[in-house]
């Protein structure tokens, strides 16, 4: 096998990687963005809740969540359906873990916004909701933007946990080059830089678009 | 007679032992031009914002057209639609352009068409003389020019009253003379107003009734021409010599 083909065969995983590093991203918002609106707007109770929500999966590592979700969710004969699948497994296990750190990025970019802000919607005349929908979210996501590219280069690298349930992503195909090869060296290399590829320049393109959207807005 | 727009009765609000606004009583008809002054921490923002329901009072009333705010089922995003309000720290939305600023209340509280809003935001903006600016961020604008467009996206929605909250104490010296034209310009118009203001010549000009504040209380309320002449309290005269002395050495 010369390095083009192990290079290949790599590369090959590359889809699975990018389909977990971005559903679970989208799963993070999903979650993430509600829960930043609960923690800034609601009452005490389901603050605590939200809060108690955000402890525990930043808390307990990601492959642990895997695992638990595979093994523990999926031995549940009713919901053995999606949970035995590995992909969905690890996919949803991220997605939770990033819905814990979205939330706490928007809650800091809401936070960032100000509530001066909010004063001024409502002094228009403007429902709380609709100053939230019109004036908080749109300077929040402005705000949030280069956190929100740190949360994708995470998510990209984690997926590399999805490996352990056997999801046939970059790692693992980088495992396989190795142990059929004998090939100690290339295969993590060519892995190491891909994920380079693949997380840096968005997340540096994500800092520098809020970065400096930020500055020109003033805000 | 003209009708009463605005009105609060024995107005309080403390905030835990602070009482920021003592039994305050006012009430502003149409057409009137009210203005409201006083030593910082005297109660005229707290005012301002109870008036305009931004904050609860704990004890009174505020009517706005007879209709009582402070009581249980009332509409305040309805009331607030129509109590147009100034911030001292100005608060435009920072990723709009003026023209967004303007427009946001005219589509998302007036829900009038994006034509509709159009033009009524333009024709706030110009009288504010800011036409030429509709596309600029609030952060590619001048502290006059902004607050400016505070005034125009207030002005925009027709309310029944404006209520100004030292509309010009935020900005560089040499950017109030550009507010306060366009206040005057409202003035002119026969804007029903309450202004917290301490720019004396402004005050002497366009007021119907100057109302001293201190300690969160109403101590003395008057024409214009006795402030300046011949204040009835100790603690008016004393403050008004402060303030006239520091509008000469300007």
């Amino acid at each position: 096998m010369d390095l083009a083909e192990k290079l290949f065969l790599i590369l090959s995983g590359l889809p699975a990687t990018l389909s977990i590093s971005i559903l679970s991203f989208l799963l993070g918002f999903a979650i993430g963005l509600p829960l930043a609106l609960i923690r800034t707007y609601s009452s005490r109770p389901l603050q605590a809740v939200v809060d108690g929500y955000e402890k525990v999966l930043r808390s307990v590592p990601e492959i642990v969540t895997m695992l638990f979700l595979y093994f523990g969710v999926g031995g549940i004969p009713a919901l053995r359906q999606p949970f035995k699948n590995s992909f969905f497994a690890a996919t949803f296990a991220l997605g939770l873990r990033s819905g814990a750190n979205q939330s706490q990025v928007f809650r800091g970019a809401i936070r960032g916004v100000g509530e001066a802000q909010m004063t001024a919607a409502r002094s228009l005349g403007l429902s709380r909701l609709r100053a939230i929908v019109h004036v908080m979210i749109p300077q929040a996501f402005i705000v949030a933007t280069p956190g929100l590219g740190s949360e994708y280069a995470l998510l990209v690298k984690d997926s590399s946990y999805a490996f352990i349930l056997g999801v046939i992503e970059m790692m693992r195909r980088a495992d396989t080059v190795r142990k059929t090869t004998l090939d100690t060296v290339f295969p993590y290399l060519a892995a190491a830089l891909l994920y380079i590829l693949i997380t840096f320049p968005l997340a540096t393109y994500l800092d520098m678009w809020g970065s400096r959207k930020k500055r020109q807005l003033g805000l | 007679m003209t009708k009463t727009v605005l009105e609060c009765r024995n107005l309080w609000k403390v905030y835990g032992d602070v009482v920021a606004l003592r039994d305050v009583s006012l009430e502003i008809r149409e057409g009137d031009i009210k203005l409201v002054f006083g030593p910082s921490g005297s109660g005229k923002s707290t005012l301002a914002r109870c008036l305009a329901m931004l904050t609860t009072p704990t004890k009174g009333d505020v009517f706005l057209e007879g209709e009582r705010l402070t009581g249980p089922g009332v509409d305040l995003n309805k009331a607030r639609a129509r109590i147009g309000f100034v911030f001292q720290q100005i608060w435009l939305f920072h990723h709009l352009t003026a023209m967004g600023n303007v427009e946001l209340g005219l589509r998302r509280v007036l829900k009038m068409s994006k034509a509709e809003a159009r033009e009524r935001a333009m024709r706030s903006l110009r009288e504010v003389k800011l036409e030429d600016w509709a596309g600029h961020y609030p952060a590619q604008m001048s502290g006059g020019q902004q607050q400016r467009v505070g005034i125009a996206r207030a002005l925009a929605m027709e309310p029944e009253i404006i209520i100004l909250d030292e509309p010009t104490s935020a900005l560089d010296p040499e950017l109030t003379g550009e507010v306060i034209d366009a206040l005057r310009d409202l003035a002119d118009r026969g804007t029903t107003m309450l202004v917290i203001s301490h720019e004396m010549p402004f005050a002497r000009e366009v007021a119907d009734e100057m109302i001293f504040m201190d300690e969160g209380a109403i101590v003395e309320r008057d024409a214009p021409e006795v402030f300046f002449t011949n204040p009835s309290s100790d603690r008016a005269r004393r403050f008004m010599a402060r303030l006239i002395r520091r509008t000469r050495e300007d």
